[in-house]
């Protein structure tokens, strides 16, 4: 994607959240029944902030090139590795802390990301299966260490 | 005089066995930290904080600054080895570090960004102790007006100068966390706003956004992005240790990075990476051989060094003084030492006058420890360069989680730290800087409280606004920093100073 067509759609984005924030700010109680000042009202500094984001979201549709240079390409790395760790790590993070004993979802974790991301499409059977056994080991250990650190040595409770 | 003797009581009681010991494993993680690309400074000082929640105060605060003065350090392994830089601030040190590794003299190139890191450190701490008590003072006399201003002023120029793009970027980023920062009870009415949900009642939580930005975010990116690969330097270098001759060579390069890295570091939220590039800039300028930079020139190397470690003291003289940060890493501390229960702004020099002095002392400390490990370790640096990403961002993300759950203890927060690393990944692609966005977390409240404040006291009356001393400069830098953008002002000042020259010759 070229950064100009992103800069517009971001700048859409930003415009629609300034707009919201306005709105936001503008509707908000005034707190009337308390007899608070009118210039103190909670709903002020939302309706200047996001009147601002509005403002800069049609400056940056509106520019030529916010790069200032010839437009680029938004530099593209590797979408499988990209959509990989955001699995793991969402699937970490939502799902398996707080539903498993933090112990057990950190290994779990920690073996998974490391087994796939050494996966090695040219390795044979059996150095897949040791590569599996060394993630394992790594995954137990590193989530026995991590537990131990905290819990144990800077006495932080554990989800 | 009295400032050096409260010093040397400082440096006398920090000395223990327990607290060197704290500096020993601390500064040598924080070099790791630093040297292993995807790991940054900022991210490494959020991660330790929930280390240090259990530690006592001093111990907690030593900790956590040499988790910063190493980390800031430790990017300069990589990127004199890998051409990586191992954090955004050691981005100018692999122009000369690099190819002095190529050259085989990786071991001088190490030897002398150590020596430039620690003269810059000792540089900035001389500029810290001499200017924040007087920083200090000044900012007594800030009222509401002028806090709004300083607010204002942090994340408008934190956006215009952390931005490598257009500054509008940098504005919308700046503008962003000051929004983030309205979510929750407000500070005049205890009043709950754009909170849909009862956790959010009480706003975002700095610690869980940054961890967001500067963790996962740095975890997808790295991901993305292949890990590279190690550089097959051979080193020739005879000697790893600089001669003094060598460093007294470069005294006035030294000298000059040391206090631009300072002066850089005082400015919210701007950070290490500027300081590193305006002192090699302001080296390059004034050199008598400025073909070889970028080329294995050691006076380049040395001047951004000098300028990116002196940045961590500079960074600290509005933290502790102004309660703004000087760098992202600084806003972390800031965080930290309300957890620890200092209260840093103004009030510091009356209700605690000797921890500029204990803040100087650890930053001698961790100074020196970074010397000796910089020196003597060079090969375990290169070791841990090897790790690769499928074993290390797991460990990274676990204490992410951790990190972020640890505080509070809800998950909440760790749901928060996931949607902030989105949101950081998706705007870092687009070129938005993240200082801005954490600056204005941090300064939203500030910016909010005081505006409505300076209104109720003036009923209305905006001159104030304009006319109070301290803040018409603030109101002049402001809208020289915004008038600056437009090509049309540039131009014309390029026309003054053009005639300027020209009258003086004629």
């Amino acid at each position: 994607m070229r950064m100009s067509l992103a800069d517009r759609v971001t700048a859409v984005v930003f415009f629609a959240l300034g707009t919201a924030m306005l709105v936001g700010g503008y509707t908000m109680d005034r707190l009337e029944i308390r007899q608070i000042h009118p210039l103190s009202i909670p709903g002020l500094v939302p309706m200047l902030l996001g009147g601002a984001l509005a403002f800069c979201a049609l400056i940056l549709f509106f520019q030529k090139n916010a790069e200032g240079g010839p437009d680029v390409m938004i530099a593209f790395g590797s979408v499988s590795r990209l959509a990989l760790t955001v699995a793991l790590t969402f699937a970490y993070a939502l799902i398996l802390v707080g539903w498993l004993p933090f112990y057990l979802a950190t290994a779990i974790f920690i073996t998974a990301f490391t087994f796939v991301f050494s996966w090695s499409n040219e390795a044979t059977p059996r150095a897949r299966i040791l590569m599996m056994v060394k993630s394992v080991v790594f995954g137990g250990v590193a989530a026995y260490a991590v537990v131990s650190l905290f819990e144990k040595a800077f006495l932080v409770r554990l989800p | 005089m009295n400032q050096l003797a409260n010093l040397g009581t400082a440096l006398w009681e920090l000395s223990t066995p327990i607290m060197l010991f704290h500096v020993a494993w601390s500064m040598l993680l924080g070099i790791i930290v630093g040297a292993l690309p995807g790991l940054t400074a900022t991210m490494g000082v959020a991660l330790m904080v929930t280390l240090t929640y259990s530690m006592d105060t001093t111990a907690a605060i030593l900790v956590l600054i040499c988790m910063y003065v190493g980390a800031i350090y430790g990017g300069s392994r990589s990127a004199i080895l890998l051409n990586i830089p191992g954090t955004p601030a050691s981005a100018a040190t692999s122009l000369d570090g690099y190819p002095l590794a190529r050259a085989g003299l990786a071991g001088q190139a190490m030897g002398l960004a150590t020596a430039g890191s620690v003269l810059g450190t000792l540089v900035g701490i001389v500029i810290m102790v001499t200017v924040s008590p007087a920083l200090a003072e000044l900012a007594l006399r800030f009222g509401s007006y002028e806090m709004f201003w300083l607010a204002l002023f942090g994340v408008l120029i934190s956006g215009q100068l952390t931005v490598d793009t257009a500054p509008i970027k940098g504005y919308i980023a700046g503008i962003l966390g000051l929004m983030i920062a309205m979510v929750g009870s407000e500070g005049l009415h205890a009043f709950v706003r754009f909170s849909p949900i009862q956790p959010m009642n009480g706003g975002i939580g700095l610690i869980p956004a940054m961890v967001g930005v500067f963790g996962l975010a740095e975890i997808m990116t790295a991901m993305w992005q292949r890990q590279g690969v190690l550089a097959a330097v051979r080193d020739k270098s005879d000697r790893i240790i600089p001669s003094f001759r060598q460093v007294w060579k470069y005294r006035v390069t030294v000298l000059r990075s040391g206090v631009i890295g300072t002066l850089i570091g005082v400015i919210p939220g701007v950070g290490e990476d500027i300081g590193a590039w305006a002192s090699y800039a302001a080296a390059k300028r004034a050199s008598k051989e400025p073909e070889k930079y970028g080329h294995g020139s050691t006076e380049g190397l040395i001047a951004a060094e000098t300028g990116n470690s002196a940045v961590v003291p500079g960074s600290l003289i509005p933290a502790l003084t102004l309660a703004v940060p000087g760098s992202a890493s600084a806003a972390v501390l800031i965080a930290a030492l309300f957890i620890h229960g200092i209260r840093p702004g103004p009030m510091i020099m009356i209700e605690q006058p000797q921890f500029i002095s204990t803040m100087a002392a650890i930053l001698i400390l961790a100074t020196i420890a970074m010397g000796i490990y910089g020196l003597t370790m060079t090969k375990l640096f290169v070791q841990v360069l090897r790790v690769p990403y499928a074993y290390l961002m797991p460990l990274v993300f676990t204490l992410c989680v951790v990190g972020t759950y640890a505080l509070s203890q809800r998950l909440f927060d760790v749901y928060v730290m996931v949607a902030f690393g989105i949101i950081g990944f998706m705007l870092r692609q687009m070129k938005y800087p993240m200082a801005p966005l954490v600056l204005g977390i941090i300064l939203g409240t500030m910016l909010d409280t005081n505006l409505r404040r300076s209104l109720m006291l003036g009923n209305g009356d905006l001159w104030p606004f304009i006319t109070r001393p301290i803040s018409a400069v603030f109101v002049l830098i402001i809208l020289v920093a915004i008038a600056l953008n437009f090509a049309v002002v540039r131009r014309g000042l390029a026309r003054v100073r053009t005639k300027l020259v020209w009258s003086r010759n004629a």
